[in-house]
């Protein structure tokens, strides 16, 4: 049996008096690509902003296989639960506008202290994204969308992630820029990278996750393997877009 | 130049380096946590007199500073990890009232403690003499005033700019969330922006009370007052447009008073005060902060 990279059970998360999350339960196996596609609103960004320990859930449990043994995610600070390997990339990209572009890669690697090993996380990031190395003195705010989207992925990297959070990393982007991103993506989970992926463009998502779950107001409506998704009629009708 | 002009200047420049040193800590804390901090004058008044006990017990001078930077630095933490911090999160207007009480309590105990009347503060003698400068002259406290700001302002933007720490400071002044992700203990980088703006007040209150040769506990007012309109002059948030905001109004304000008719040196705050509201309606985000336009 594969090994559990991520598990959460009956998670219940209030957003001030709103009940956003409603008992979601998942889990993420080792060197998987899973996928969370849902509506607007329908509480995915509040699952990743619990999972990294920026919302406290009312009960329920979430578990992460960190570098130094399991990790209560529900109780650890957000800094430990980077240093043990769980890296998020939030909606809207949120890189630090003020800041370098190298500045913005060096705050990925803010908790590493083996120089050598953040060069070389540097120097494959740089690999993947050269426009990254050729702007590295420009301030973050003046990007583009899709270079900001490729700042934010490698600042991420930087951190060494174990398991990968990226919270809708098409949005806003053009069409060509979404699939640059997304085989960037698809060879990060080739590499190694556990993935667990948010988004709305659910056919795309659909098509590169290994499995994918369904919320639905809060609530995990449906799961499965990805072509087990794509071809169900419910999921066909309301996400994919088409007739029935 | 005429050694009267020379010496207004001069005079200017060390006034302006007094509101520079505490305007950017004020600018620092606001960044950071958004906070206009009106107890941050009051640092100013805690280092002036922590200067005075330690010149009673004959402590030397360069001690003296760093025991001042240090008792600042403390004091501003002190001040965010037991009201700021439980705070945070709540709305602004909460955390500003808050501020005023923090102010109103350090002046109230210092009435308290040290009652209000002025105490004489005296640098050495030795800063009180003059030196030639060619044809002009200065006074050595000015001189020791602008010097010591330089290598203070110079040590910060250090830190700010080149350190793996101030790095994390500004990370965190620029995306609170973004910078937790990354995992920086956002309470640590909050807490040092604290303590280094809260030091520098400090020391600007060793060099006030050598400027001015009196203080009393109510002293932090007037110098928390310039700081904020300074950051507003600068841009609000910009630890060089704080500083440049702080060294206009020193010189502003000692140029109103020097080069127009007497009678008029009384109304000098109306001066400023004017500058303040034309500058406010020609560049409401301040002089010296290029607006850079963000993308979605
Ligand atoms: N800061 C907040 N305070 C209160 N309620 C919030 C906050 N952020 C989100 N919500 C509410 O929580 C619910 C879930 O929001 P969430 O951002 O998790 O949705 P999402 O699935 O990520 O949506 P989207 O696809 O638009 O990003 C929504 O009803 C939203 O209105
Ligand atoms: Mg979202």
């Amino acid at each position: 049996m594969a090994v559990q990279m991520l598990e959460v059970h009956d998670l219940h998360v209030f957003r001030g008096a709103t009940h956003v999350l409603k008992g979601i339960s998942l889990d993420v196996r080792e060197g998987e690509m899973a996928a969370l596609i849902g509506a607007n609103g329908a509480g995915k960004s509040t699952t990743l902003q619990t999972l990294s320990g920026l919302l406290r859930p009312r009960s329920g449990t979430a578990v992460f296989r960190g570098t130094s043994g399991p990790v209560d995610l529900t109780r650890a600070a957000p800094e430990r639960i980077v240093g043990e390997g769980l890296v998020q990339s939030p909606e809207g990209r949120q890189i630090f506008q003020s800041l370098s572009v190298a500045e913005n890669l060096a705050m990925g690697a803010y908790l590493r202290t083996d120089r050598n090993e953040v060069r070389r996380t540097l120097e494959r990031v740089h690999d993947l994204f050269p426009i990254l190395k050729e702007r590295a003195s420009a301030a973050g705010g003046t990007l583009s969308g899709g270079e900001q989207m490729m700042l934010a992925i490698g600042r991420a990297l930087l951190a060494q992630p174990r398991l990968l959070l990226l919270d809708e990393p098409s949005l806003g982007l053009a069409p060509q820029m979404i699939e640059r991103i997304f085989d960037v993506i698809a060879t990060l989970k080739q590499q190694g990278t556990t993935i667990l992926l948010v988004e709305q463009n659910a056919a795309m998502a659909l098509d590169i996750a290994d499995r994918a779950y369904v919320l639905e107001n809060g609530v995990i409506t449906l799961s499965g393997t990805g072509p087990e998704l794509a071809g169900n009629d419910r999921v066909r009708r309301a996400y994919l877009g088409m007739a029935q | 130049m005429s050694q009267y002009v020379f010496q207004q200047i001069i005079n200017g420049l060390a006034l302006g380096s007094l509101y520079a040193l505490v305007a950017i800590g004020f600018s620092m804390i606001y960044g950071i946590v958004r906070l206009i901090n009106f107890a941050h004058g009051d640092l100013v008044m805690i280092g002036a007199f922590t200067t005075l006990a330690l010149v009673g017990y004959g402590v030397p001078w360069p001690l003296i500073l760093m025991f001042v930077l240090l008792v600042g630095a403390l004091a501003g933490m002190t001040i965010e990890a037991t009201v700021f911090r439980p705070m945070r999160g709540a709305q602004q207007v909460t955390g500003f009232i808050a501020t005023l009480a923090v102010s109103i309590v350090i002046q109230n105990t210092g009435l308290m403690i040290l009652s209000g009347q002025p105490r004489n503060f005296l640098f050495p003698a030795f800063m009180r003499q003059r030196v030639q400068i060619g044809t002009v002259s200065a006074s050595l406290t000015d001189l020791t005033i602008i010097g010591l700001t330089v290598v203070l302002i110079a040590l910060l933007l250090v830190i700010v700019y080149r350190t793996r720490l101030g790095t994390a400071m500004r990370a965190t002044a620029d995306n609170l969330a973004a910078a937790r992700l990354m995992g920086i203990a956002v309470n640590r980088t909050i807490l040092t922006a604290f303590a280094i703006g809260s030091a520098l007040a400090a020391a600007a209150g060793l060099l006030w009370g050598g400027k001015f040769g009196q203080i009393d506990p109510l002293l932090g007012f007037a110098p928390g007052l310039k700081a904020f309109i300074a950051c507003v002059i600068g841009g609000v948030g910009s630890i060089g447009g704080a500083m440049l905001g702080g060294y206009l109004l020193g010189l502003a304000e000692v140029l109103f008073v020097g080069l127009l008719p007497p009678q008029f040196a009384g109304y000098r705050d109306v001066f400023v005060f004017t500058l303040l509201i034309v500058i406010l309606l020609l560049k409401p985000s301040g002089l010296f902060v290029r607006h850079v336009e963000e993308r979605a």
